[in-house]
Order: structure tokens, then sequence, then C-alpha cells
């Protein structure tokens, strides 16, 4: 999987270096991919992102801006809107710099799984110093 | 792209048209008074229609309303882009191969070119209609008189001028203040630096484009 990211560069990424638009909701942060990449109606697009904050029981912030949001919903819409591309991985890069309370990991485990119907890869990279936020984690952890 | 387009177009033209009719009713009785008084004091009257033509038209409408809209909105754009990169949300638009061009900064440039074009229409039609009321009470004109004599002197060059010169204000106003915004540093101290030196830069092709424009006239 290394060998294939490095090469192709098939993957989204999910980083504090790649936040949420701040003039575009939730909703439409999301559909914003399949509008651009696969020239989907906004209303279709807004309609599969809507379908996929129900999934997580979040479609309350579909109308809401990022000010208004706190920071799991953020990282769940930027999760939902990388689901979104053609890629097939997915990189989270030091979810606690994404997530400010990540005390409930496991929750947030289970809310990927339930959303990642494409099955997708999905990989956490973080630091060694991080790793106290990970323990206890369902997932797999490679040092 | 559409909705984007759809929004800026609102935010630009629709948004700004309420301040817009009222200065421009307001300047339209003011200054066309001021032209006629002029003209009768310099002995002109005979000249009034081209004067008013060719000021309405050539000069003020397209020269005001590309200033009106790049204080609205070149404004807002080029803090919007600064705050965009700032924040790293054109990364964003990068990382997820969303082309700026088309995403970002073209609908801002349409729309741009679309509102100072009518917009200018617009101004010069409320200035011309609003210079009636002056007309009624200082010459006592009767409106047949006053619309059948500015459209005798109207010429296509006065509309080709008119539409040429709000497009080339329309492209100035959005394109100088998100290459503005585009190239703010990363500290939140030099947004305000950026919406200044923008501002700056894009009143000076404002004024170089009118004076250009006047220029080619002379001709």
């Amino acid at each position: 999987m290394q060998e294939e990211l490095q090469t192709q560069k098939d993957y989204s990424l999910i980083s504090k270096n790649t936040p949420l638009l701040a003039n575009l909701n939730m909703c439409e942060n999301i559909a914003i991919i399949k509008e651009v990449h696969e020239l989907l109606s906004i209303k279709k697009a807004e309609e599969l992102a809507n379908e996929y904050l129900e999934k997580i029981n979040i479609s309350h912030i579909s109308l809401q801006r990022v000010q208004n949001t706190n920071s799991i919903d953020i990282f769940y819409t930027m999760l939902i809107r990388a689901l979104m591309s053609k890629q097939k991985n997915i990189i989270i890069i030091a979810m606690p710099l994404i997530v400010n309370d990540i005390k409930y990991l496991n929750d947030i485990l289970n809310n990927i799984n339930i959303l990642n119907a494409n099955y997708k890869n999905i990989l956490i990279l973080d630091t060694i110093t991080n790793e106290h936020y990970y323990k206890g984690c369902l997932c797999p952890i490679i040092k | 792209m559409r909705m984007v387009l759809t929004k800026q177009i609102y935010f630009t033209t629709i948004g700004l048209i309420p301040l817009f009719t009222i200065i421009a009713f307001l300047f339209g009785s003011v200054i066309i008074g001021v032209v006629i008084s002029l003209a009768t004091k310099y002995n002109l009257q005979d000249s009034i229609d081209s004067i008013i033509i060719t000021f309405v038209i050539n000069e003020f409408a397209p020269f005001f309303t590309a200033l009106l809209i790049s204080l609205r909105s070149g404004t807002a754009i080029n803090t919007e882009i600064a705050i965009m990169n700032l924040n790293k949300e054109l990364n964003t638009l990068n990382e997820y191969k969303i082309d700026l061009i088309n995403y970002l900064f073209l609908p801002r440039i349409i729309s741009g070119i679309i509102s100072v074009t009518s917009l200018s229409v617009l101004f010069a039609l409320i200035m011309l209609s609003s210079g009636y009321l002056f007309i009624l009470f200082y010459i006592g004109m009767d409106f047949h008189t006053y619309k059948s004599l500015l459209i005798n002197v109207i010429e296509v060059k006065d509309v080709i001028i008119l539409l040429v010169k709000s497009v080339a204000f329309g492209f100035i106003t959005m394109l100088i203040p998100i290459y503005s915004g585009f190239k703010t540093g990363q500290s939140f101290t030099d947004i305000p630096i950026s919406v200044l030196n923008g501002m700056v830069k894009l009143f000076i092709a404002l004024f170089t484009i009118e004076v250009l424009s006047l220029l080619i006239q002379l001709q």
C-alpha cells in the first residue's frame, strides 16, 4: 500500500492542512467533490451528502458552517468529503490536531466504519508523541 | 461553477442595486444640472445633448460603477481570497483537484464583467432619467422633447465605448483583488496589507483605463 501511495498519489488527505471551506456549509463542502469531479447536479450531490451525514446522525449540521460546528463534526465532514472522491485510499494525518476531544476514539472508528461503505483503505498517520491517544483502540497499530 | 457564478452575481450586482439606484438618481439630477447650468453660462445650449451623452454614457457611468463595485466587492473578494489562502483552504482545493481558476477565479471575473456592464447601463439610464427632473424645472422642457433630443444624439460608437470600458473595468475590478489575495503572506497581519495594496493597484488600473480611453477618443 505504501508503494502505491508513493507512486500513484491515489489518496485523499484529511489533515489540518486541508480544512473545510469556510464560505460553504457542511453539506456544500461534501457535495462540491461530486459536483466538480462527476458533474453531479447540485441537488443530487447535496442529497448524497445528507445521506452520509444521516448515517451517523449528524444531519443537523448540514446547513451549518465551520465556525458553528465542533471539531468532531468537522472531522466527520472532512471524512465524508474524502469518501466522495474517487481515490481508493484515505490518509488521516494527526487526528488529535483535527479533533480536540479525542477521548472516545473507538466511537470515531466505529463511525468511520459505518461511513466507509465503499471499503476504501483508511490509514491514520501520527507521531509517536500522540501514541497515548490510541491506547485501547480497536484498529491495528503499526509502528 | 454555475452555483458560484450565481452567488457572485447576486452579491456583486443584485445586492448593490438599492444603494446604486439612490446614488445614480442623486448624482444624475445634480450632475446633469451642473452640466446644463455651465453649458448655459458659456453659451453652449446647442451642444447640451451631446455633452450630456458623452459625459454620462462614455465617462461617468462606467467609471463610477467600477469605483462602487471596487469599493464594495473588490475589497470583499481580496479579503476572502486572502483568508482562504491563510486558512490553507486553497491547499484543500488543490489537494482535492478542484481547479482554482474554474472554481474560484473565473466565476468572480465573469460576475465582475456582467455586474459592471449591466450596472453601468442601469446607471446611465437612471442618471439620464433623473437629469430630466432638473431640466424640467430649469428649462421647462417636456419629457418627449428631452427623450428625442438624447436619442438623436446617441451614436453606436457611444454604446460600444460604454460596453468596452465596462468589460475592461469589470475584468480589472475582479482580477487585481483576486491576485492580491492570492499573493497574501501567511500571517493575519498580512491581510490588511494585501487589501490595501490590492485596492491601490486597482485604483491605479481603473484610472489608467480611463485615461487611455480618453486618449483614444481624443484621436
